[in-house]
């Protein structure tokens, strides 16, 4: 490089590294084109059905609550850490919701079981940070832990559905609006999709967002570098808890009432979206607005697969091989990407 | 013949440290006077990245005091010792591979701005710029500061590390193994820059394996053994084999003509608890 002409070596270099550049932002936004992929792939099998605008917004409606909870998932694993328990803080606190609705407090307004949702979410959230933070947990089995305590705890407030809540209540998850042009649609959409930009916006944005990303990277640096490790790790936590109690929030409202598996079963399809939308297990890489694409991928295939009259049992399997191929993919990504990286 | 009139910014007095069974520190007596480059040097393991790690609040001493200008102080972390005018290049750089130079040269202390009034946000702008300015003023190197630093060498890295530590504008610099992975033009930038923040008052504090580099640097070395001070001397009065006998032995010199030159070291060594 020395031997090149003044003037144009950096030239050069300025065009060499934007290609780089564009390469390297292709490659960590895989998720858009691949759901692109899906969705021609499904609308070519089902031509007509598949890109109506009803098929769609239901997509997106289903996708809400499994969007809240991926996020929650998503901050714990950018912040370096684990959270197993998304799924059960999710029906947990969407059941203690109800009950403090129906039975602890009857006649109590909607909104004070809503605001009861997000406080037992956020409680749990903070009882996960502390031990984590302060008592050096591990968070691998801190949130198993919780994950059990609070699986279990589903089925002693409640083994039963609760039903008659509230419209103001259900409201977040059930309510549609009409707005001229893509009139009538659920406000969970719009929820779901304030909560991807507002965390998108609080991660990227702000002091504590980028703190976030530094603890994930290198907890022992950031920590080096005067930031308070402990009180990042313990509001992500709970920001963790609170978005995971909205999830359950939303799919209360989705199903019209709590049920004792609303929730617990999202863990899985949650830790699979945010790594199909390529938030590292290993801390401080990833962008939340991506993992929105891993959930609509996930909603893109099971409900492609039904529309197909697919037998709804298989829908796990392939999510499962969905993962399994993201895995892969992001492996081979992360190999090329150190080769392009080692090349500047 | 430099040292006319002393004036300790950080004293360390009989400080200990131990990790579990580890006695890391057992008891160290230093003294960093205003404007003066004092070397820490010993053997690996000796404590010297301790001792720093103790000064900025990484760890609390088990024992002992650590004074700044006199007073005694417990620093709580990081933070607490940057407020008080302290910069730190850690030996392991505590860089985040994952996220920007600008970003790492900010890390924990990122200008921010408000968004409409109210929320405060980053202010990319003013870092990228400060950054900028940095980069070329401060440490004369050729980089975007949206680079990830894992794309950086191990020079540039720490680079980056020495810049951040002068950020603050700090008035004490603590610098553990500094030019470890520089070329020899980078070493010398170093000195300069080292030579720099002596003229303009700083006080620093650098540990080096290389004791031609640390006797080039500094005014004073106190040399570390198993955990204790063995002795602080005067640079010029000390040759290269000397500094290396107090290292490996663990003694201080026996010939009491170059032993008493440490100004007060001997001062340093009653035990003031
Ligand atoms: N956090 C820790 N936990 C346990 N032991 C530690 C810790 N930090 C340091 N030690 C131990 O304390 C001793 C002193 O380590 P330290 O890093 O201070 O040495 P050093 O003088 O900086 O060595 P080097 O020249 O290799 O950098 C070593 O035996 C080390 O293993
Ligand atoms: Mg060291």
């Amino acid at each position: 490089m020395s031997n090149q002409s003044p003037i144009l070596a950096p030239l050069q270099t300025l065009r060499e590294s934007n290609r780089t550049k564009l390469v390297l932002f292709t490659l960590d936004n895989l998720i858009w084109p691949i759901l692109l992929v899906a969705f021609v792939f499904f609308s070519a099998l089902l031509p007509e059905i598949f890109t109506q605008y009803r098929n769609i917004r239901f997509l997106l409606y289903t996708s809400a609550g499994l969007g809240a909870i991926t996020l929650a998932e998503s901050i714990c694993l950018i912040s370096g850490n684990f959270d197993l328990s998304v799924g059960s803080v999710a029906g947990f606190s969407a059941m203690a919701g109800a009950l403090f609705l129906t039975e602890w407090a009857p006649g109590a307004p909607g909104v004070s079981g809503i605001l009861v949702v997000l406080c037992v979410g956020g409680a749990i959230g903070l009882l996960n940070g502390v031990l984590i933070a302060k008592m050096g947990v591990n968070p691998f089995l801190q949130t198993l832990s919780t994950l059990i305590i609070f699986e279990g705890g589903i089925l002693v407030l409640s083994s039963q559905s609760v039903y008659g809540l509230p419209e103001s209540y259900l409201w977040p998850g059930e309510a549609v609006i009409s707005i001229p042009v893509i009139n009538p649609i659920p406000v969970a959409i719009f929820i779901m999709c304030g909560l991807f930009v507002g965390l998108w916006f609080v991660l990227s944005r702000t002091r504590f967002g980028r703190a976030v990303y530094a603890v994930g990277g290198n907890e022992a640096s950031a920590a080096e570098a005067g930031i308070a490790t402990d009180r990042v790790i313990i509001t992500v936590y709970v920001i963790s808890g609170v978005l995971a109690a909205t999830g359950g929030l939303l799919l209360t409202g989705f199903n019209g009432g709590a049920t004792p598996t609303t929730g617990t079963s999202q863990l899985f399809p949650a830790f699979t979206a945010a790594v199909i939308g390529g938030i590292s297990l290993f801390g401080g890489r990833g962008n939340v607005v991506n993992t929105l694409g891993g959930v609509l991928l996930l909603g893109t295939i099971s409900a492609g697969l039904v529309m197909l009259n697919i037998d709804p049992t298989v829908i796990q399997t392939v999510n499962g091989i969905v993962l399994l191929a993201a895995i892969l993919l992001y492996t081979v990504v992360h190999q090329y990407r150190e080769r392009l990286l080692s090349d500047l | 013949m430099t040292v006319t009139e002393t004036n300790p910014r950080i004293e360390v007095a009989g400080v200990q440290k131990r990790f579990g069974t580890v006695e890391a520190l057992s008891d160290v007596s230093l003294t960093l006077n205003e404007g003066e480059v004092l070397g820490l040097v010993g053997d690996n393991g000796a404590g010297k990245s301790t001792l720093i790690k103790t000064l900025v609040g990484i760890h609390q001493p088990d024992a002992g005091e650590i004074r700044f200008d006199g007073e005694p102080v417990t620093i709580d972390g990081p933070k607490h010792a940057r407020s008080m005018g302290v910069g730190t290049v850690y030996q392991d750089l505590a860089l985040v591979d994952a996220l920007s130079v600008a970003e790492n040269l900010f890390l924990g202390r990122k200008p921010v701005r408000k968004l409409g009034g109210v929320v405060p946000v980053i202010d990319e702008e003013t870092m990228t710029e400060r950054a900028e300015r940095i980069l070329r003023d401060r440490l004369d190197i050729k980089l975007d500061p949206d680079t990830p630093v894992e794309y950086l060498s191990g020079g540039e890295r720490q680079a980056i590390a020495i810049g951040r530590a002068l950020v603050t504008d700090p008035d004490i610099v603590l610098l553990d193994e500094p030019t470890s992975a520089l070329s020899k033009a980078a070493v010398e930038r170093v000195e300069q820059l080292v030579e720099q923040l002596k003229e303009s008052g700083h006080s620093v504090i650098i540990i080096d394996h290389n004791l031609e580099e640390v006797r080039s640097m500094t005014d004073r070395i106190t040399v570390l053994f198993q955990g204790r001070t063995v002795d602080t001397l005067e640079t010029e009065a000390v040759s290269r084999d000397d500094i290396v006998s107090m290292m490996v032995s663990g003694k201080p010199l026996a010939d009491p003509a170059t032993a008493g030159t440490g100004q007060s070291s001997t001062a340093q060594h009653s035990p003031s608890d």
